[in-house]
């Protein structure tokens, strides 16, 4: 690995050294196939993915697979590693990625692409798919960008897309068949994995344009493999593979607790919500399982603190039973519990004075948009009254602080519906002077309002809008800030230059492929992290190689358009997201899953102890 | 001491090694580290009471980042017997190898009692000691006042060649604390190891 010499030299050397408790070693002698699992960001972020968890300890559970970790590295050390001659290399053996058999990155997003090529270089591996040969170890990527990973289409061999702790040791079986029956080259593996539902293999489907730019057609190569490539899930939850053991990071890293995922996918609909359609159906565990799995990890991992995880976790049918079960054991041994994601309109007494959060002064709520009226276009399906109703229990149980998530530049937004955001937190701070059970002399109460601004998302109603342009972005976070006059509203938003370029990544296609090899060409990478982030250098990155990035972030994109993510099936059908934006345009709200099916198409995928109808 | 005659909550001594790549884990990381190595490990610990409760721990000296260790010490309270070999097996299976656990017992002398730190020294690189000899030594250093100069020479009480290692016998207490890092970088010497040996009391006596 790398020489004490050198980590002195570099800012978080803990970093670089692996050895955690729990981290998984074998001997290379038993195993056949060897997985370099990439997070191409800090060690620190990719530690506390919960998915690279989850495919980490799936992957191990196979005697003949192991399965090891990396994370991108930090500019200074990148230099002493270039200086040095030394190897991108996975944590656990200290081996270079290059000599592994896949080499695998979670894309969880859009703006982590740069990163994906400096780790390439790093590991010596030919940036693109096509000047790879058999000496080079198979690049294959998933997580939540893969659903459309055209933009980086060039630089991998396979996506795995959907849920993979299934999938991934499917494709690594095939792998290693092939090696022992010797039948194996690259060509003939990658036609052969682009069979197994839920791969998509980019260099056997050639994507043809018309005129204007929009796709003509994506052509598979051969006559045996998907025109359409399916998502993978997980049917039951309670079966599905849980790791019992966690790598426990020596350093600080960005969640630094336990994660019990308690469902998968969310049956509410927002219709800029992206996640809310990747991930259905919606399949819950249950709480015996929950409960077991819960204390198999306090055992294993040693944390006070346990998050309960899920797109939006007061959905969930069973919460307070779910609760009660763990305080019985969770008080005692003096762990806390939280709930990210709370729902305004299930938010009650009972939940706030169950999660016992005493470390925390306040509280969470993503009303999203400032008037009813979008609230129906986006179909959040909240209403003031509700916020009200959480707001005055929050002051109510002694929390001061209040935190709104909204969004800016939605469909059909008008200067109304900002002020209309304005006007929430107002009646927000009303509630805490009109609450007779607050606590006097306490804290001052504080609203803050953080507003990120809206970017179409593949896979959802919205997928065919165009982004506000960034000056009208601008302006709209401007006038919002002058609706704003009350001291004790603080005022948070997003960076619109950094949600113009999500929105090309996310809408983009294959073409984009040769601006972020330009980009890294000229050195850009950690493109999420502000003291890295060079709008003004993207856009000449854009223009040197002849993209007008507008085309994918700004455009309305024709109804019978074909996509470039047409050629992923992820259950919802396009005839229903549709649907959806006439409803949107129509101001009409759908109910969710639980009221009602409307027929997205997920049920179709299966999904055990879900909400969806039967098939 | 017979277990019966203890009251509970009582104090525990936990030494401990801090070796190989953990030279890069900082104080604040090793407390966490052994925060969740105790619960894994069962050891049954008592809590500090009140509105957050979390586990007691006192560490001796905190270790300079680069710096390996085969003292380091940790109380703790424990809230009923459990014995001191099963203490020593349970968290060192909870813990990695580099932090091995050497010794469980009740505390002997107090923290505050720590004089003296001993550190072996083992060079990569050609070293030059002569700077050393001049009467006094004055090196900047950091600290919480802006950036201070202070005089190493008075830090150190022993330093000696022995075969190919350096032993550096420095002072440890709070207000005189010897980063021997620093020693080094006088010497020109900037490829080396250090491991933290042995503390002693104002009297040299192995701290225990």
């Amino acid at each position: 690995m790398v020489s004490d010499k050198i980590l002195k030299k570099v800012s978080k050397p803990g970093r670089y050294i692996g050895g955690e408790y729990g981290q998984i070693l074998k001997n290379k002698n038993d195993i056949k196939a060897r997985w370099a699992f990439c997070f191409p960001d800090t060690y620190e972020i990719g530690m506390s993915n919960l998915g690279m968890r989850i495919l980490y300890g799936s992957l191990n559970s196979y005697p003949d697979i192991w399965c090891e970790r990396c994370y991108c590295p930090w500019e200074d050390m990148q230099a002493q590693m270039r200086e040095n001659n030394i190897p991108l290399y996975a944590l656990e053996s200290g081996d270079p990625i290059s000599e592994f058999d896949f080499v695998a990155f979670t894309l969880q997003y859009e703006l982590c692409y740069t990163n994906v090529l400096t780790m390439l270089e790093l590991g010596g591996i030919p940036l693109m798919a096509s000047e790879r040969g058999e000496e080079h170890p198979i690049i294959i990527g998933g997580g939540p960008c893969a659903y459309n990973a055209e933009p980086v289409a060039d630089f991998f061999d396979i996506f795995s897309i959907g849920e993979g702790e299934e999938a991934l040791p499917e494709v690594t079986r095939l792998y290693i068949e092939m090696k022992d029956a010797g039948t194996y080259t690259r060509e003939a593996f990658l036609h052969e994995a682009a069979k197994i539902p839920g791969f998509y293999v980019p260099s056997l489907y050639t994507v043809s344009y018309n005129e204007d730019g929009s796709i003509r057609e994506y052509a598979p190569i051969y006559d045996d493999i998907p025109t359409k490539i399916k998502k993978r899930i997980v049917e039951d939850m309670d079966k599905a593979f849980f790791p019992e053991k966690v790598v426990m990071p020596y350093i600080e890293t960005v969640h630094d607790r336990i994660m019990l995922e308690v469902c998968r996918g969310c049956y509410r609909g927002c219709r800029f919500c992206q996640a809310g359609n990747l991930f259905r159906p919606v399949r819950r565990k249950s709480v015996e399982v929950l409960n077991e799995q819960a204390k198999t990890l306090y055992k294993n991992c040693g944390y006070d603190e346990m998050s309960l995880t899920s797109l939006s976790i007061s959905d969930y049918p069973y919460l307070e039973e779910l609760c009660d079960t763990l305080l019985c054991w969770t008080e005692e041994k003096k762990v806390s519990m939280s709930l990210p994601s709370l729902r305004i309109d299930s938010f009650s007494k009972e939940l706030m004075d169950r999660i016992s959060s005493v470390r925390s002064s306040g509280l969470t709520f993503a009303p999203e948009a400032g008037t009813q009226r979008l609230r129906d276009v986006i179909n959040k399906g909240v209403c003031e009254e509700d916020l009200m109703n959480a707001a005055k229990i929050a002051f109510g149980g002694g929390k001061s602080l209040v935190k709104l998530y909204f969004m800016l530049g939605l469909p059909t937004e008008t200067n109304e519906d900002l002020k209309g955001i304005a006007e929430m937190a107002e009646h927000v701070l009303d509630a805490y002077y009109t609450n007779p059970d607050r606590k006097k002399g306490g804290k001052p109460p504080q609203v803050t309002i953080s507003v990120a601004s809206f970017i179409p998302k593949p896979f959802t109603p919205f997928q065919w809008e165009g982004q506000d342009d960034l000056d009208t972005l601008l302006e709209k976070q401007k006038y919002l800030g002058s609706c704003i006059t009350n001291r004790k509203i603080k005022y948070n938003w997003h960076e619109a230059k950094v949600s113009r370029l999500e929105a090309v990544f996310a809408r983009g296609d294959r073409r984009l492929s040769k601006a972020i090899l330009e980009a890294h060409k000229q050195g850009m990478m950690f493109d999420s992290w502000d003291e890295y982030f060079n709008y003004e250098k993207w856009m000449e990155v854009f223009a040197s190689v002849d993209i007008d990035p507008s085309f994918y972030a700004n455009r309305h994109f024709a109804d019978d358009e074909i996509l470039p993510w047409d050629i992923i099936d992820i259950g919802v059908t396009k005839a229903f997201l549709l649907r959806e934006k006439k409803a949107a345009y129509e101001e009409r709200p759908t109910p969710n899953c639980v009221e009602k099916c409307s027929g997205c198409g997920a049920n179709k995928l299966g999904g055990e102890n879900s909400c969806c109808p039967k098939i | 001491m017979l277990s019966q005659n203890i009251t509970y909550p009582c104090w525990v001594r936990i030494k401990f090694e801090k070796m190989n790549v953990l030279k890069f884990i900082s104080h604040l990381d090793l407390c966490r580290t052994m925060k969740t190595a105790l619960t894994r490990a069962g050891i049954p610990v008592w809590y500090t009471e009140g509105f957050n409760p979390h586990i007691k721990m006192v560490f001796s000296l905190p270790l300079s980042l680069g710096t390996e260790s085969v003292c380091e010490f940790v109380d703790i309270k424990i809230t009923e017997h459990m014995d001191f070999e099963e203490i020593k097996s349970r968290l060192g299976a909870a813990l990695t190898p580099d932090m091995a656990i050497t010794e469980v017992y009740y505390p002997k002398m107090k923290f505050q009692d720590i004089k003296y730190s001993l550190y072996e020294v083992t060079p990569y690189e050609p070293y030059d000691l002569s700077v050393l000899d001049a009467e006094k030594v004055m090196i900047k250093k950091h600290s919480k006042k802006g950036e201070i100069e202070i005089d190493i020479k008075e830090r150190i009480k022993s330093i000696e060649v022995k075969g190919d290692k350096i032993m550096i016998l420095g002072c440890a207490d709070q207000d005189h604390y010897l980063n021997p890092e620093q020693v080094m970088a006088l010497t020109d010497c900037t490829d080396h190891r250090i491991i933290r040996k042995e503390i002693y009391n104002e009297r040299m006596q192995i701290f225990r």
